[in-house]
């Protein structure tokens, strides 16, 4: 590798939009499928690989386990986990332990096995193995069946996936990746990284934002529900009674 | 159709909510009852946050009280009076008990609390109701006497101090006894999602030994006064009331109240027991049979904010 041409060769470079920066959920909202189009500009034409991936706002989650006490199934002390993406798709042209080496995979957090999702609570240090400082779960070493919990019911959701097939090339250097996002997928700042892969390393790296809000009616009552919230109680305990006064008057007429 | 609920965050059916409450309402004219306990496990089971469903049902419940309490005092069948003592002590348990789901949600284990409930108030209250309306229809079929009402109230009911008079209930007893009902119906009213009714009836004639029929009016018109206020403190302390999803419900449900309450003359009142003690009897059962089948998963994950 050190014997490279001095001519410094023009790195092969990923652009990529998405078909709508932005997702209104009104009362008809029922999911969307966000498409994202790209192209690879590679002089050399080096065979290329892409991972595009989408990642909501963060939101922690709160995951207890079942245990069996007496015949009763009863949840264990809940455990949260931090830093997990309210929504998370990752698609990519090919099989990521195929394009792409393990370090550079977890250094991107590309992948739902190398997302940073980690329950810090449930965290100390002790001295294991002879090495000091080690960082020990108090899960212990049902650590990884938590994790895969979390991503296994998120995904059961639909707010995790993983398409492996997901980015498919159209035409020479032109590739497109298509993203379902359910209605239960969180409102917020949702983050779109665009990866070119070459020789199972990343080359280039584009991002793209996309937001998703809640949009008219919807929105207005969320946000009266979280700014004055005893009055919005007071509304809809008058709606309920009125509703009920108005219900009786009817039905005494006819 | 379907419409995306702003609270909840889901997209549901709007026609079948509307529906689900005039179902759900008609049982409820038809009984004299809230119809809480039937409607927040189906909205759960279609999807509705437990937190959501909770605190938008009682809203839905005060609705269909409202509309059969008017029919109902028409009739002079409430006693507003014991009404609004069982509602003082309602209202301290809607507090106390809107709290206590707080702090449930936080420990975790707000699902277990409301499958242990439902499993013992219902199982046990329909048990009842079905055993003793059972057996009044038999008596009947067999052309036996109705068994007489032992009238003879509980003592200790006369011996406790601060004695009020009831006058539509015929009663001289003292306010304590109903507000420690009124109390623990509210608690478990902020628990359970329900207004009440299927403990309070029962209560009201067992225990108060009030005359039957003034005893699901009044039922209703406190529950309407604890209902309104859980809504109120859930929305108010929690933010889970979906104004949506109740007014759709609600609907429905006062529509179908007043076709129930119609409907109920045709049948006689035993008969009626013993099916609201069956439906009574199968919910608590399929509530408290998660606690004993085997998850599908091992792990939940928690509502409410971590």
């Amino acid at each position: 590798m050190a014997e490279m041409p001095a001519v410094e060769t023009p790195q092969a470079q990923v652009s990529a939009v998405l078909t709508q920066s932005e997702v209104k959920v009104t009362s008809g909202f029922r999911g969307v499928t966000i498409s994202v189009y790209g192209a690879v500009f590679d002089p050399e034409g080096k065979p290329a690989d892409v991972v595009v991936t989408l990642r909501g706002p963060d939101q922690p989650v709160r995951i207890a386990r079942k245990v069996r006490i007496a015949g009763v199934w009863l949840n264990s002390r809940p455990v949260v986990f931090q830093g997990a993406p309210g929504y998370y798709h990752v698609s990519s042209s090919r099989t990521l332990n195929d394009l792409g080496r393990f370090a550079a995979l977890r250094q991107l957090g590309l992948g739902i096995d190398h997302l940073a999702i980690a329950a810090p609570a449930e965290r100390r240090t002790e001295t294991r193995y002879g090495i000091r400082d080690m960082v020990v779960s108090s899960l212990g070493a049902d650590y990884y069946d938590w994790r895969s919990a979390v991503v296994r019911l998120k995904a059961a959701g639909g707010l995790y996936a993983a398409d492996e097939r997901g980015v498919r090339f159209v035409d020479k250097g032109l590739f497109r990746a298509d993203i379902q996002l359910p209605a239960g997928a969180p409102t917020g700042r949702y983050q779109a990284q665009i990866v070119l892969f070459q020789d199972g390393q990343p080359v280039s790296v584009r991002e793209r934002v996309l937001t998703v809000e809640k949009a008219g009616a919807e929105r207005a009552l969320y946000l009266f529900a979280h700014e004055r919230p005893w009055l919005y109680g007071l509304v809809s305990v008058i709606i309920a009674l009125g509703a009920g006064w108005l219900a009786s008057r009817l039905f005494r007429r006819s | 159709m379907d419409l995306y609920l702003p609270i909840a965050e889901v997209s549901v059916n709007a026609p079948l909510l509307v529906a689900l409450g005039a179902a759900v309402g008609f049982i409820s004219g038809l009984f004299g009852i809230g119809g809480g306990f039937l409607m927040t496990p189906v909205l759960v089971f279609l999807g509705i946050p437990p937190t959501v469903a909770v605190a938008s049902e009682s809203n839905h419940v005060a609705a269909s009280s409202v509309s059969s309490v008017i029919a109902y005092s028409r009739r002079r069948a409430v006693d507003f009076r014991m009404g609004a003592v069982l509602a003082s002590g309602g209202v301290v348990g809607a507090i106390i008990g809107v709290e206590v789901f707080r702090f449930l949600l936080l420990l975790g284990q707000a699902d277990l609390v409301v499958s242990v409930s439902y499993l013992l108030f219902l199982g046990a209250i329909g048990s009842l109701m079905l055993w003793e309306s059972l057996g009044t229809v038999l008596r009947r079929r067999r052309g036996e006497m109705p068994k007489p009402r032992r009238d003879r109230r509980p003592m200790w009911l006369y011996a406790l101090p601060l004695k009020v008079r009831f006058p539509r209930s015929r009663l001289y007893i003292s306010i304590i006894p109903p507000i420690v009902l009124g109390l623990g119906v509210g608690i478990l009213s902020a628990i359970m999602g329900i207004g009440g009714g299927f403990i309070l009836v029962p209560a009201m004639i067992y225990i108060l030994r009030m005359p039957a029929g003034v005893v699901v009016g009044t039922s209703l018109f406190q529950i309407i006064i604890t209902t309104s206020l859980t809504s109120m403190l859930q929305a108010g302390r929690n933010q889970t009331v979906d104004i949506v999803l109740s007014t759709l419900l609600l609907i429905g449900g006062v529509l179908g109240a007043q076709l129930g309450a119609r409907a109920s003359a045709r049948f006689r009142a035993e008969e009626l027991r013993a099916i609201l003690a069956l439906i009574v009897l199968l919910v608590g059962l399929r509530m408290g049979l998660s606690l004993f089948i085997n998850p599908d998963d091992p792990f939940v994950i928690l509502s409410g904010a971590g």
